[in-house]
């Protein structure tokens, strides 16, 4: 008898829980409410045939509880029922799986507007990138990083000489604006995560991943890496601020250029030690390499 | 057919699946040893599989160029380079083996205690061959061109650690199937599988299908072999 | 070919029709052998007989065992993470370190270690001679090295506990490139120990796979037709299947990783720098790794998750003394599932960075997925359905599996869609999800199962007062670890975090942390019960004799209980129909055993054989 009652409790309790938790997500501030709404619409499908498959199994529980000498059913198999429960059930993950695609097929189609953001991430932090007045980035490669270089910016590439440099944690972005992250890694797996714009995706170092989302509510939000990146995972924390137009502009000439940068450390006399050391490590990697070449 | 249960029997896919389905075993009249080699290549299939998938994947990706396989696999006979002679050889070497393989299990049906012996004997120096040959190959790319599994002069690193971890997983087969071929022949001499004899650790009886068993065995290694000739040295 | 010059007497089968006057028109008629009498080693030492035993009932007990110990190392593993999450202050020596360790060793343990070994070689190795009617597995030598090459693996991974530098807190997953580099605690031997464990268990493995398979294909007694299996058997086979064909990729990928840490090569490793520097890789694919070790994982989910599938079908039926619904189905639905599990591995890398348009392909075979799965939910509780209920603590397992399963399938189905995993990937709803499923779920059957078999194993029941008790409050426990946690993830709390409450939103789910942890150690401990239940009723529970539960299946004819070596004694039992025959209209006894000829049975209604 009881051992109904408990499980009845236990599908009750769960039911209230959803109903009065007072832990749910956090407020959106991005586009993609839709995601919201595909999560809100599994939560009815399945929470529905959740609650529908322990309820029969509470009934039976409560109904074929054992007697010496029941009636029982000989039915080995209903073709029908089995075919009907393959229909319905198959109806129902179509439900959740179409309006999933189409939102995903948004996710992975940017904005030809959308302002694109490179996001650096190391060990353990990040670094951010943004296009100059041309608004293009310049093409990079981790292989050209060293102290001259931080973020491995082709030097032959015009497009990336008046890019802005912004090495701190903290990411302005202007409201209401498309943002194409590009992800770049310098070392391990990480993963640039707002959990009020909902979306990610894992920087893998020696490619470039995106994601884009569209903020739309000014204010303060903590980045959180979600990719496990070592043991100072947990605390690789970053900031992104969403201001209106003219706070990101201000923001945005606060920050220097890649060119103004090269002209800084030349005239701090920094440059050519360090290119040397540079070139020290690569020739050791390749030494085996350029043995052979001279042969 | 005068047998009255075959005639009931249904056919086609029915059949079929009735066949498969029915009771003591599924592969009728296979020899216990036998379904479990397959079913063992079949897993061993999936780990050559994914090795070489690796392989395509990383040499489809690689920023670097690829090094040209006819050049760095080359050998200089009389100061005339020729591409992939030892290559060449070393497959030929592999393949005839499949083929003494073969025979030895012909003979093993025959009951040909001498000629089986005989034959699993040749096959096993013909793997032997094989493996100095890989032997020598290696230490040419290693000492003489200098690739070593975390570069090499020709281009991509990748290159190097490919090419020794897949032929070196593809000798390794071979090298364990040359001692099982060198321990069967010795059985196969002494009569094992003519009196019975049990085994010195599986305490179990056996007999000349242990050969064949060996012989999928083999000839699944000579296959692979094919594959990773065709990836390593012809693409 | 034939195969003549093995077995003499395999041409049997033509000459059957000649063995039974009449051909086939008695009621009772089953084929003639096919098969001549096994060959089997009979141990006469200690050591023979107990330690390097042939015989597959003891390696499944020896199997267990040391699967049960690693899970205890697991457990304890946990108790410390949650403390560290529950209580971060308390125990300062927890660090984040330690912490990472303590979150791999525990998974990989949890997931390899415990679950696999335990139901593929504990429950494996000990029911498949006995309800298919073997005498013994095909290769009891080689299923005798497979234990200890387990076992050696178990001790290589325990090892790693003690080497410099600890072992490795790369998360059981294994990622490259932070698994071997510096920054990862243990990247040094932890890792390699892990490798080298993880390539030693696969080889293992695979001889005691190749034996569960064969002796499942080849080695059934008379009239033991594939649909005569009973559903255990079905779901350890097709597990069986599944791990020799996915664990080739896990053995590539440690072995390419192995590689990468010790000779230096790229193969996962593309350009680094690291504290300034460059190091010595180039041009590797981190995604590689993450393709092959999930074309691994993900049917590893299913290799746990299909022989509780099967063993809860029986213990159902059994328990509720009604045949299983839809037998059929449910054989055809643990093969499809199992088919279906190759093509679905990507779904653990929806937001790796992979190309995003496999996200498309990749979301709606995982949701295809999920039909046959609820088919087999339906079948559990339509077997309940007017069937006569026996509220046995085996029968509470089996319900408590049906309420965590479907909870953790259904939490599947958000995380499978792409779109809904974007936000909730690598929270803690995730976390939740898995434990759910293929935590709980499964130990769920487990302690079922053990419950149902120990009278067999032993001679003895286990207590049920006591059994009742760990089963409320493993149940409801881990229930209210889990159920709550999903909420976690919907706030956005990443998993793996050594520590989480500095962020503002994150603040709030402090009490909950608490509770969570709380209820940990309480399910934790009442693990206890369970051994202590163990123990006791070893020597002191109450004998069960033959065939406690009135069950149909060949396990419980044997003609000694526990059974002996060779399983039979004189003569291989003969079956006639299926497991599930209960409460036959007509029949005497609510349950017909498979062993019992039609003849007997007359005036039972009998629908399916
Ligand atoms: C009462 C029992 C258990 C408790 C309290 C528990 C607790 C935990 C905790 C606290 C974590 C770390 C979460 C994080 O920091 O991200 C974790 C991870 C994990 N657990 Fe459990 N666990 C239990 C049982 C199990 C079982 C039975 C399994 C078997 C499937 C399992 C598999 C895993 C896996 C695979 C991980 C992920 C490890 C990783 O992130 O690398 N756990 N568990
Ligand atoms: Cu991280
Ligand atoms: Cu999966």
């Amino acid at each position: 008898m009881w051992t109904g009652l408990v499980f009845l409790a236990v599908i009750i309790g769960s039911i209230a829980f959803h109903v009065w938790t007072p832990w749910w997500w956090t407020d959106i501030a991005s586009n993609w409410g839709a995601m919201d709404d595909t999560i809100i619409l599994t939560f009815w499908i399945g929470g529905g045939v959740f609650i529908l498959v322990c309820l029969f199994m509470v009934y039976c529980i409560f109904k074929f509880n054992y007697k010496e000498g029941r009636k029982v059913e000989y039915k080995p198999e209903d073709k029908k029922l089995e075919v009907r429960l393959t229909w319905a059930t198959a109806l129902g993950v179509a439900a959740l799986l179409a309006p999933g695609l189409l939102v995903w097929n948004q996710y992975i189609k940017v904005p030809e507007n959308s302002i694109h953001v490179e996001v650096m991430a190391w060990q353990w932090g990040w670094k951010y990138r943004l296009p100059g007045e041309d608004g293009v980035l310049g093409t990079s490669s981790n292989k050209k990083i060293n102290d001259d270089n931080p973020f491995g910016i082709n030097e032959d590439d015009p497009n990336g000489k008046d890019d802005i440099l912004i090495d701190s944690e903290e990411l302005h972005i202007a409201n209401n604006r498309p943002v194409k992250i590009l992800l770049r890694s310098i070392d391990v797996l990480h993963n640039f995560y707002v959990p009020q714009f909902r979306a990610k995706m894992d920087a893998v170092p020696g490619m470039i991943t995106y994601y884009w989302f569209e903020p739309n509510k000014i204010g303060e939000y903590e980045v959180l890496c979600a990719e496990y990146c070592g043991v100072g995972h947990y605390a690789m924390r970053g900031l992104v601020v969403v201001d209106n137009q003219e706070d990101y502009n201000k923001w945005l000439a606060k920050h220097e250029t890649f060119s103004s940068f090269i002209a800084k450390r030349k005239k701090e006399g920094l440059i050519n030690e360090k290119v040397v050391k540079i070139n020290n490590i690569l020739n050791t990697k390749k030494s085996i390499k350029s043995e052979k070449n001279v042969r | 057919m005068s047998d009255p249960t075959l005639d009931k029997l249904p056919g086609g896919f029915k059949g079929m699946s009735e066949d498969i389905g029915s009771d003591q075993t599924t592969f009728k009249g296979v020899n216990w040893g036998k379904a479990m080699m397959w079913i063992f290549l079949l897993s061993d299939t999936f780990v050559f599989s994914c090795f070489l998938v690796a392989y395509m994947k990383v040499r489809a990706s690689v920023t670097e160029p690829w090094p040209y396989p006819s050049e760095v696999f080359g050998l200089e006979v009389f100061g005339v380079p020729v591409p992939l002679l030892l290559i060449a050889i070393m497959t030929f070497v592999l393949i005839t083996s499949s083929g003494t393989m073969a025979l030895a299990v012909k003979y093993g049906y025959e009951k040909n205690r001498k000629m089986c012996g005989l034959f699993v004997l040749l096959t096993a120096i013909g793997g032997l061959t094989f493996v100095g040959m890989q032997a020598f190959e290696w230490s040419k790319l290693i000492f003489h061109d200098g690739v070593r599994p975390w570069g090499n002069p020709f281009g991509a690193e990748q290159f190097g650690a490919f090419f020794f971890m897949i032929t070196g997983f593809h000798g390794t087969h071979v090298s364990i199937g040359v001692i099982f071929l060198f321990i069967f022949a010795r059985k196969v001499y002494r009569g094992d599988f003519d009196t019975g004899r049990r085994g010195y650790f599986t305490t179990m009886k056996s007999d000349y299908v242990a050969i064949e068993i060996l012989g999928l065995y083999w000839h699944f290694v000579d296959l692979v072999w094919v594959f990773i000739f065709a990836f390593f040295y012809l693409w | 070919m034939s195969d003549d010059l093995n077995i003499k007497k395999t041409s049997s089968i033509k000459t059957k029709s000649s063995s039974v006057s009449g051909g086939g028109t008695d009621i009772d008629y089953v084929r003639p052998a096919e098969l001549p009498e096994q060959d089997l080693y009979h141990g006469h030492s200690f050591i023979t007989k107990w330690i390097f035993c042939q015989d597959a009932k003891v390696i499944g007990i020896q199997y267990t065992l040391t699967a049960v110990f690693t899970g205890v190392v697991g457990l304890i593993l946990s108790w410390m993470m949650r403390m560290q999450l529950g209580f971060p202050e308390l125990f300062p020596f927890l660090t984040a370190e330690s912490y990472y360790q303590m979150v791999t060793m525990h998974g990989m343990i949890m997931v390899v270690y415990l679950l696999t070994a335990l139901f593929l070689g504990g429950f494996g190795n000990y029911l498949i001679p006995l309800m298919v009617g073997a005498r013994d597995m095909v290769f009891p030598y080689v299923n005798m090295i497979s234990f200890w090459m387990f076992f050696v693996a178990v001790v290589v991974l325990m090892a790693s506990f003690f080497v410099p530098g600890g072992p490795t807190g790369s998360g059981w997953t294994l990622y490259p490139p932070q698994a071997i580099l510096e920054g990862t605690p243990g990247s040094g031997y932890g890792i390699l120990l892990m490798l080298i464990s993880l390539s030693l268990f696969v080889i293992g493995f695979t001889m005691g796979g190749l034996n569960y398979v064969i002796t499942i294909l080849q080695a059934r007694t008379r009239g033991m037709t594939l649909m005569r299996m009973p559903l255990t058997i079905w779901g350890i086979f097709t597990a069986t299947v599944l791990a020799l064909l996915a664990f080739p990729a896990l053995l590539v990928s440690s072995i390419m990783m192995t590689l990468d840490k010790v000779l230096g090569t790229s193969f996962f490793m593309p350009t680094i720098i690291k504290a300034g520097e460059m190091l010595s890789y180039d041009g590797g694919s981190p995604i590689l790794f993450q393709h092959l070790f999930w074309f691994f994982g993900h049917p590893e989910v299913y290799i746990v998750a299909l022989p509780a599938f099967g063993i809860v079908s029986d213990l159902l039926s059994v328990h509720a003394r009604k045949n299983i619904f839809g037998y059929r189905m449910m054989v055809w639905a643990i093969v499809g599932i199992g088919a279906l599990s190759f093509f679905v591995w990507a779904h653990h890398m929806y937001v790796s960075g992979m190309n995003p348009w496999f996200g498309f392909f990749f979301a709606s075979t995982t949701l295809i997925i999920a039909v046959p799965t609820a088919l087999k939910v339906y079948n559990w509780i339509l077997t309940l359905w007017r069937g006569n209920i026996r509220l046995t603590t085996v029968m509470l397992f089996c319900l408590g599996f049906i309420v965590t399963f479907v909870n953790g399938g259904i939490t599947g189905i958000f995380l499978g869609n792409v779109i809904v995993d974007v936000p909730l990937s690598d929270t803690y709803f995730v976390i939740a999800h898995f434990h759910m499923v293929m935590g709980i779920a499964p130990l769920m059957v487990i302690f079922g199962a053990i419950y149902h078999w120990f009278p067999l194993i032993t001679g003895r029941f286990l207590d049920e007062t006591l059994g009742k008790w760990h089963f409320w409050v493993t149940f409801l426990g881990a229930y209210s670890i889990y159920f709550p946690m999903h909420y976690l993830g919907f706030i956005g709390v990443p998993r793996r975090y050594f520590e989480m409450y500095d962020s503002p939103y994150m603040t709030s789910a402090v009490g909950m942390n608490e509770f969570i942890s709380v209820a940990a150690f309480i399910v934790g401990a009442a693990q206890f019960i369970f051994f202590y239940n163990l123990v006791k009723s070893i020597r002191l529970g109450k004998p069960a004799g033959k065939n406690p539960w009135k069950a149909n299946s060949l396990e419980w004819l044997t003609p000694q209980v526990p059974p002996e070596h060779g399983n039979w004694g004189e003569k291989l039992p003969v079956v006639h129909r299926w497991a599930y025959d209960f409460n036959v209209p007509g029949a005497k006894k609510d349950y017909i055993t498979q062993t019992t000829p039609p003849s007997e049975v007359i005036e039972a209604e009998v629908e399916k054989t």
